[in-house]
């Protein structure tokens, strides 16, 4: 099972705030997937008695379903248009396929190497983007400290995405969303570019910062 | 060689009268049927030593993060029971849901304290 699909089963875990929702607090999420449904058969008897939330619009149980695609989308769009974002992200995944299909053909031996299915190399860069810890500023005796601290699962994949658009909107105006974020992808699924610079940064400073760790409180 | 008191007294070092001074019940000397909360409870770090074990593995590694598997999930398992052990906390005795036995929690105490108030 996919991580991202263990995280939308436990929605509110660890966080109590439910800001905006107009359901109250005891509705749960439907499971729309087939599959997931007949995973979680004996746990399904639990839920004929509770009020369930409708399905969102866009959601349907194709074949093409996954997890961290429907994520991607959410975070590219913007002022509520996911048409516009599911269309860049589709260019995107077109373009990762020809750049890998044209290095499959001009690679002299070992072809079936070469990945060239999108979703896994996006699932790849994700991974290889994740931080293993984060910083927040801590103010002791007037000076901000920017103190290490422990990250969810949940976060780190939030920011491994998040950096991967920011990388993608840092770019002159001719060259369009989809070609920059195709090459971000790649560079990260194959374990270098910018966004995994920002990764290794970002443990450089959390080790350089090590000493503070001892401002935190729980 | 030692001064007797009398001689201080002549010079005006003497006690004072209860009259000049009445007493003034400013607070109630009783004592408060609840407990306050302000004692410390957050100052429990999770994972401090866990970090520094996976920063030494990361450092002599030069933050490849594939040589220390080992010391990353350590670390996100530490994180992981510190987590459920809140939630749990959380769910009974922060709401003041009370487990007869030692090292109470402030709102449990109070609980307590209320079905038993000290007489007025």
């Amino acid at each position: 099972m996919s991580f991202l699909s263990i995280i939308a089963g436990k929605t509110s875990k660890y966080s109590s705030l439910r800001l905006m929702s107009v359901y109250p607090t005891q509705y749960v999420e439907p499971i729309v997937q087939k599959d997931k449904q007949n995973e979680q058969k004996t746990e399904l008897s639990k839920l004929y008695h509770v009020p369930i939330k409708a399905a969102v619009n866009k959601s349907s149980d194709t074949v093409f379903h996954d997890d961290t695609k429907e994520k991607m989308i959410n975070y590219i769009t913007k002022k509520g248009n996911s048409a516009l974002a599911r269309t860049l992200l589709s260019k995107t995944f077109e373009l990762i396929k020809r750049t890998q299909t044209e290095h499959m053909n001009l690679a002299k031996g070992e072809k079936n190497a070469i990945n060239t299915n999108a979703e896994t190399l996006l699932k790849q860069a994700v991974e290889n983007c994740r931080p293993l810890l984060q910083v927040t500023a801590i103010k002791r005796g007037g000076v901000t400290y920017q103190v290490p601290v422990p990250i969810t699962t949940r976060r780190s994949y939030f920011l491994a995405m998040k950096w991967l658009l920011d990388a993608a909107r840092e770019k002159e105006r001719k060259v369009s969303l989809p070609e920059k974020l195709a090459w971000e992808i790649l560079d990260a699924a194959h374990g270098q570019g910018r966004v995994v610079k920002r990764k290794d940064d970002l443990h450089r400073q959390c080790e350089s910062n090590r000493a503070y760790a001892h401002y935190r409180w729980s | 060689m030692r001064i007797p008191t009398a001689l201080y007294a002549a010079r005006g070092r003497s006690p004072q009268s209860e009259k000049d001074v009445p007493f003034q019940e400013i607070l109630p000397l009783r004592l408060k049927n609840t407990v306050s909360g302000k004692a410390d409870s957050g100052s429990d770090v999770a994972c401090l030593q866990e970090m520094g074990v996976l920063f030494a593995c990361l450092k002599d590694n030069e933050f490849v993060e594939k040589y220390c598997h080992k010391e990353i999930s350590q670390f996100q398992n530490c994180f992981k029971c510190y987590m459920d052990r809140k939630f749990e906390a959380k769910k009974t005795v922060n709401q003041g849901i009370v487990q007869p036995g030692s090292n109470l929690n402030y709102k449990q105490l109070n609980k307590y304290m209320r079905r038993y108030p000290n007489p007025l």
